[in-house]
């Protein structure tokens, strides 16, 4: 069986509260809280850093003390509709599954994670829908943001308790890590998962995450092959990115390298494309790079939105890209803005002054815009060149801009 | 042929008007004419084949045929690749059949001429068929495609189809001769079978490239000017493209790819057909050469159908070329 075939993350997920590591106070007062306050104030905040347990905490409690938990989050479209549509019956209709009698539950709880993703239009009315619901519901809320300061979450810190956070202490991840090492047979040196413990800068998630990807090469980790890590908590720029990536040796370091840098895949890839011709002079070489990369591209078009799993393989035919000849690699210079971009920004205007041209050759001769950039304009500018004021320009109702536009314009 | 005196470009001027002025097509007009015979019976026509056929010829003259000169508010001309998506096209349509319900005359339906509907995606042309259901008792359509079997087979059996083949060389000489005699020019009868020759069929092509002919000299178009405005019109820099690549300058290839479609914003599907068109007219390649690049460019053109980046998978591409020129150079070095 492959060793990676279920995240660690997921695998290792805490099923009582008291396997979450670290934050003993907030579990404490959150525990506190649903046991006994919940009926006088309605709603809870949970706030803090990521990766240290709050979500997993909420999901603990509930199956603990058997309740039922309604799930809302970012991703949820949190418009003034969705919210009403989503949240009030859950809140106004108590446990339904009691009247069956075959489940016993405590209760209902609605939970709202990452409250502070509610942005933009999309949401609008976000906030003032989730207050109206914390007013009028029947059953507990409970939220989770990570950044609780924003403005336009401050007026649900007033209905709320308000619960902190704090990263987990590198002692208690270290004895996380090596309690995963066991169950997964890998042997790991103490300063391996040291170091692991303190790039996290306390975030569980991503040291288990860390642990996993490092382990994936080898049972036996060292301290040298925590090098790999890239550090958390820092946006990798795009250059340094392609930097670590052309000088990557292997997929795991790829893997790493793009989970850990905030740069988009898609506008990686391009700039991938950008720079290979730099990276690889021999035309086989530059060849076989290119088909791994153009692979890549394939895989991450039909990743989309939802097909997670492939993204594996998309990592695993970059990688291949980058290593096509080892040897061969020497620090260069890479160009940074996409050509691509700065080329089509440059050329706006003329694709414009071309469509309208084609727009009105379509309306006279009844073609579509390819067939007349095709058929029509290199004669028509050829008869025009010919006679300056021939009665085409009138016929068409060319502007004076669209035929001196016709007359300078290359051959495709 | 009854000229239509207003229009400057000579494929309009002399575009047929009804389907009796259409010659060659005997067979799609007669069978068409007997539908006008009744025209409550026509049911809606999906007309199939090579550019520059008369396609869009027959659909306007059958406009023609049923609403006579005021054609143009009952019908609606939309082209699939112009139009973004198939709800724009599906408004327009709603948009049209309400506002001109009333006062057809006779015709108890308006005209819809959907061209190009081959561009239209899998999803677009389901969408399609539903419009063509909905409004079925108010409109008729005419669908036009270069290739029947791209287009779903739920709209195809709802149509009537017409085939269109490529012209006879022939006929194509003589009307575009019966075209020069109109327009007074001379042409000459090599300077007709070269035009010919490069249309490869397609009327239109070749009717444009006479009419830019006979801009050159006053009265008279001889082979010489043919050739020239040939020359002139035909695409430059793909094939530099092209060529860079396949000599190594993958740099220089991939500055003209991005100066193509920027300048004249073709996407990366227009630029892998001119590709693939300019490789088969390069006379320093063998066929077996051609062969093998066309297969590699195949495969490239999968890939892009597949819904991957155009910018990658045409580099991808001329990085293969640069790399089958070496082999090429090598092969050589080493007879």
């Amino acid at each position: 069986m492959q060793r990676n075939d279920l995240l660690w993350v997921e695998k290792y997920r805490p099923k009582k509260i008291e396997d979450i590591v670290g934050n003993d106070e907030a579990k404490a007062s959150f525990v506190e809280w649903l046991k006994n306050k919940r009926h006088t104030k309605k709603a809870v905040l949970l706030y803090g850093p990521p990766g240290v347990g709050k979500t997993a905490l909420v999901n603990a409690a509930a199956r603990e003390f058997g309740f039922t938990i309604i799930e809302m989050n970012a991703s949820d479209a949190r418009s003034e509709k969705a919210v009403n549509a989503i949240a009030k019956p859950a809140t106004s209709y108590k446990a339904l599954d009691n009247f069956t009698g075959e489940t016993k539950t405590s209760g209902n709880i609605l939970f709202l994670d990452e409250v502070d993703g509610i942005s933009g239009n999309e949401d609008r009315g976000g906030v003032s829908a989730i207050i109206e619901i914390i007013q009028k519901s029947l059953v507990p809320i409970i939220m989770a943001a990570n950044d609780p300061d924003i403005d336009k979450l401050r007026p649900l810190k007033k209905e709320c308790v308000l619960i902190r956070f704090h990263q987990v202490r590198i002692p208690l991840i270290i004895a996380l890590l090596q309690k995963i090492c066991l169950l997964e047979r890998v042997n790991a040196e103490f300063e391996a998962l040291e170091r692991i413990a303190q790039n996290s800068r306390g975030d569980v998630r991503s040291a288990v995450n860390d642990l996993q990807s490092l382990s994936e090469a080898t049972h036996n980790l060292t301290l040298q092959e925590t090098a790999l890590l890239s550090s958390r908590n820092k946006d990798i720029s795009m250059d340094e990115t392609l930097h670590k990536y052309f000088a990557a040796k292997y997929i795991v370091e790829v893997q790493s390298l793009l989970s850990y840098s905030s740069v988009d895949y898609d506008d990686f890839l391009l700039s991938v494309s950008d720079n290979l011709p730099r990276r690889y002079t021999n035309p086989s070489e530059l060849a076989a790079a290119y088909d791994y990369v153009s692979k890549a591209d394939l895989y991450r078009g039909r990743i989309g939105t939802e097909n997670w799993h492939l993204l594996k393989y998309f990592f695993n035919e970059l990688a291949q890209a980058a290593a096509v000849n080892p040897e061969s690699f020497k620090p260069f210079e890479f160009i940074s803005p996409p050509i691509r971009i700065i080329t089509l920004f440059w050329t706006k205007g003329k694709r414009n002054m071309l469509n309208n041209i084609c727009g009105k050759i379509g309306t006279q001769c009844h073609v579509s815009h390819a067939t007349a950039k095709h058929d029509f304009v290199p004669y028509i500018k050829l008869m025009l060149q010919q006679k300056k004021n021939s009665p085409l320009i009138e016929w068409f109702k060319f502007n004076d801009e669209e035929v001196d536009h016709l007359l300078k314009m290359g051959r495709y | 042929m009854a000229a239509n005196e207003e229009a400057v470009m000579w494929v309009e001027k002399y575009r047929p008007k009804t389907l009796d002025e259409v010659v060659g097509l005997k067979d799609i007009t007669e069978s068409l004419k007997a539908f006008m015979k009744n025209p409550k019976t026509m049911p809606h026509l999906m007309l199939a084949g090579v550019p520059g056929t008369g396609k869009t010829t027959i659909a306007l003259a059958i406009a023609h045929e049923l609403y006579g000169q005021n054609w143009r508010s009952f019908t609606l001309e939309l082209n699939a690749s112009d139009e973004r998506g198939i709800d724009t096209v599906r408004d327009r349509i709603k948009d049209f059949s309400r506002y001109s319900r009333s006062g057809f005359g006779d015709i108890p339906y308006a005209l819809i001429i959907l061209d190009e509907c081959d561009q239209m995606t899998g999803p677009a042309q389901t969408a399609l068929r539903r419009i063509m259901e909905t409004s079925s008792r108010t409109s008729r359509f005419i669908l036009i495609c270069n290739q029947s079997s791209k287009i779903i087979e739920p709209i195809q059996s709802r149509c009537a189809i017409f085939r269109f083949s490529r012209l006879d060389k022939q006929a194509m000489k003589e009307h575009l001769q019966c075209i020069a005699i109109k327009e007074k020019v001379n042409l000459q009868p090599e300077a007709a079978e070269r035009i010919v020759e490069f249309s490869e069929g397609d009327l239109r092509h070749a009717i444009n490239a006479l009419q830019t002919a006979s801009a050159y000299k006053e009265g008279c178009v001889d082979e010489k000017t043919v050739s020239l405005v040939i020359g002139e019109a035909s695409p430059m820099q793909v094939q530099k493209m092209i060529r860079k690549a396949l000599y190594g300058d993958f740099t220089e290839a991939r500055k003209v790819m991005y100066e193509i479609m920027g300048n004249f914003g073709f996407s990366g599907n227009e630029i892998i057909r001119q590709i693939q068109r300019e490789i088969y007219k390069m006379s320093d390649l063998t066929p077996e050469q051609k062969a093998d690049l066309s297969s590699i460019i195949g495969e490239y053109d999968y890939r892009l159908t597949q819904g991957a980046n155009s910018d990658i998978q045409l580099s991808a591409l001329l990085a293969q070329f640069g790399k089958f020129g070496k082999n090429v150079e090598e092969t050589y070095a080493a007879k």
